[in-house]
């Protein structure tokens, strides 16, 4: 059982807001959250509280004032930039336990994979099979096709990304600058999903959803509409680079192991992260948060950034699905 | 192996045809692109002019010239993405240089634009560049499904892992690894900054504030006292590593040869990979450094094909560097696992 804002009982989908499904993404966790997969907590309370002064809070707000009544009504597991955390079998099957029980549905999220992740993931599809409703999502053009040869049924979403596309938080803005041309901008603020070449392959994987970012730049009405599959949005967090050498995970190495590209960790991505402060060019001052989660680089957009794109999903065709990563279980992100 | 080295001018063929590339590598921006895009949006990984040609004569006269040394030439096109509308403007421009200047193929990142290539100009060879991230041998099935020639290995994998790829490519793909010259701090295909303007990201981040921090939730940990040095310390390593990614800072050894990420030492190692070709980059760099770059890896690479031990080869790559404390570091390697 699901609980809306206001406490009430929802139905996965009847709980979500305007018909826009939402998702809960965990890539640090283990074990699922009981308190939010049993629907025991709001959607509010399993962003963090509001109040908490973190990028959630402002979220949790301009996400109910967008879309009222939204609920979780699916569950993420899996980290989209660390192989190390792929959940093993065992551990998909308590997924897959919480959440049917909490009757949510649940996406397995895989990182680009190496030669062994590979294999390692292919066990986890195999844990997922025959579960209603689940689907895995894809952050490689190789996994994708290996997925799709020996899982014909399986449903394959295109993680974020595998969308190419720049998202620098340091100049996103400025790509829509009425000072550059209109070529320039029309190219920054598109991908080249809408050409033969990839329309191509989407329909030869038979991919039926794509993950976007929350992008800063304001991304032209095709790239969101013109699309034959569906899309999710991710939020609060908007990718920007990732590195297969971790930065926290060479927190206990000797210095001449350190940043070794997957090299063994003490998962230092669970208890910790790093907040940068980028300058922004020519701001007098201001910066720009840049957080380190894992081995990766997210910027968590600023409620007006969210509260556009929100804005749009409500009457958007093809965007029916946001994800929402929550760093960790439901206690709060980064302070 | 083939050593596979960049060129942006065909002044510098004759040159690295005789010091022994064995294939050729560059970087065309014609002046209408630069019209419609300025600087912002970069045709290639080098841009948006230099270390590259401009005019379509130089592309032909420098085709000419290396396949009279019969050294074949391809041509990047490897931006991480382009726009249908650029597709559309690209797609005659490849046509025109395979045509008309002689190139023998080009280099692609981007997998639909890849497709789009393959059906307008089958017959023409495409190599999967380094920014398609290569990792997993799906990827190699994909590739040789969709009509590639070669994979260019990211600069993250191991020597285990591309022996392993190379391995699952015999005989359908050639391979081609990096050896010298220029380093990545993140996953060069996953990486969605610019160097526009502000230059790279990561040679910025350990320059600005930052804090470690302990995540909510149960396995929260204190940074008070032992954990706060350890974070302390692991700062100060990242601002280490990320410098010797960059160039060591864009310096010079002592015999004026440009410091950098190398993959020397593991020549050995590489050779018996089954890997196809070595890349050597840096398009943008100096002549001299194309030069001095190819001449250390042909030096020893010589010694490794005439059955040197792997110690022998490693340290003749450790005294042709001449930085024996930055190889001691091993913040410079490629291949760590396999250095020496």
């Amino acid at each position: 059982m699901l609980l809306t804002r206001h406490h009430q009982e929802a139905s996965p989908r009847e709980g979500a807001g305007h018909g826009v499904e939402v998702g809960l993404s965990f890539p640090f966790l283990v074990a699922p959250p009981p308190a939010v997969l049993r629907g025991e907590a709001s959607l509010e309370e399993a962003l963090g509280g509001v109040g908490s002064g973190d990028a959630h809070a402002a979220l949790a707000e301009e996400l109910l004032r967008h879309l009222p009544g939204a609920a979780p009504s699916r569950v993420y597991v899996g980290n989209e930039t660390c192989e190390r955390l792929l959940p093993t079998p065992q551990a998909i099957g308590s997924w897959v336990a919480s959440a049917r029980e909490g009757r949510l549905a649940l996406s397995l999220v895989l990182p680009p994979l190496s030669r062994d992740g590979l294999a390692k993931a292919e066990e986890a599809v195999r844990a997922l099979e025959g579960v209603e409703a689940s689907e895995v999502v894809a952050s490689d053009w190789g996994t994708v096709h290996r997925l799709r040869s020996r899982h014909p049924g399986l449903a394959i979403v295109l993680g974020r990304l595998t969308h190419k596309m720049l998202r620098d938080p340091r100049l996103a803005e400025y790509f829509d600058s009425p000072q550059a041309s209109a070529p320039a901008r029309a190219a920054l603020c598109r991908s080249g999903e809408l050409a033969p070449g990839f329309r191509a392959l989407m329909e030869r994987y038979g991919i039926g959803r794509r993950e976007v970012d929350p992008f800063l730049q304001p991304l032209e009405m095709d790239e969101w509409e013109s699309r034959s599959e569906k899309l999710s949005v991710h939020f609060p967090y908007l990718f920007v680079t990732m590195g297969r050498a971790c930065l926290l995970g060479s927190m206990h190495g000797e210095p001449a192991e350190r940043f070794v590209p997957g090299a063994p960790c003490r998962s230092e991505c669970r208890k910790y992260a790093v907040e940068f402060r980028l300058p922004v060019p020519g701001g007098n001052g201001a910066v720009k948060n840049l957080l380190n989660l894992g081995n990766a680089y997210y910027h968590a957009v600023p409620p007006s950034v969210a509260g556009r794109i929100l804005g749009r999903i409500s009457s958007s065709r093809q965007v029916d699905r946001i994800v929402v990563t929550v760093p960790t279980g439901g206690h709060g992100g980064p302070k | 192996m083939k050593l596979t080295v960049p060129v942006s001018n065909p002044e510098e063929v004759e040159m690295l045809a005789e010091n022994g590339a064995g294939e050729f590598f560059c970087g065309y921006v014609p002046q209408e692109w630069l019209d419609r895009y300025g600087g912002a949006f970069w045709l290639n990984r080098r841009g948006p002019v230099v270390g590259n040609l401009v005019q379509r004569d130089d592309v032909s006269l420098l085709a000419e010239r290396s396949h009279a040394f019969g050294i074949p030439v391809h041509v990047t096109f490897n931006a991480p993405y382009y726009t249908p509308e650029q597709q559309e403007f690209l797609l005659p421009v490849i046509g025109r240089l395979a045509r008309e200047s002689g190139i023998d193929g080009v280099i692609v990142s981007d997998v639909g634009f890849l497709v789009s290539l393959r059906r307008a100009f089958p017959g023409l060879s495409v190599h999967a560049s380094s920014v398609m991230a290569t990792l997993n041998p799906g990827m190699v099935d994909f590739l040789e499904e969709l009509g590639v020639r070669r994979v260019i290995f990211p600069r993250s994998l191991g020597v285990a892992d591309i022996a392993a790829l190379c391995d699952a490519a015999a005989g359908r793909l050639e391979t081609e690894a990096f050896v010298l010259n220029e380093g990545c701090v993140f996953e060069e295909g996953y990486c969605m900054t610019t160097h526009r303007s502000v230059g790279a990201l990561c040679v910025q981040l350990p320059g600005v504030p930052h804090r470690v921090l302990p995540l909510g939730g149960e396995g929260a940990e204190s940074l008070a006292g032992e954990g706060g040095e350890r974070a302390r310390e692991l700062m100060g390593a990242f601002k280490d590593w990320v410098w010797f990614q960059n160039g060591c800072g864009n310096s010079m050894s002592p015999d004026g040869i440009p410091n950098g990420p190398c993959g020397l030492c593991a020549l050995f190692d590489l050779a018996r990979t089954g890997v196809t070709s070595l890349k050597i980059s840096g398009r943008g760099t100096s002549s001299y450094r194309k030069l001095v770059s190819l001449q250390m890896v042909r030096g020893v690479l010589d010694l490794v094909e005439r059955g040197a031990p792997r110690e022998e080869a490693a340290r003749k790559a450790v005294a042709l560097r001449n930085t024996p404390k930055f190889c001691e570091a091993r913040y410079m390697c490629y291949y760590r696992e396999a250095a020496s």
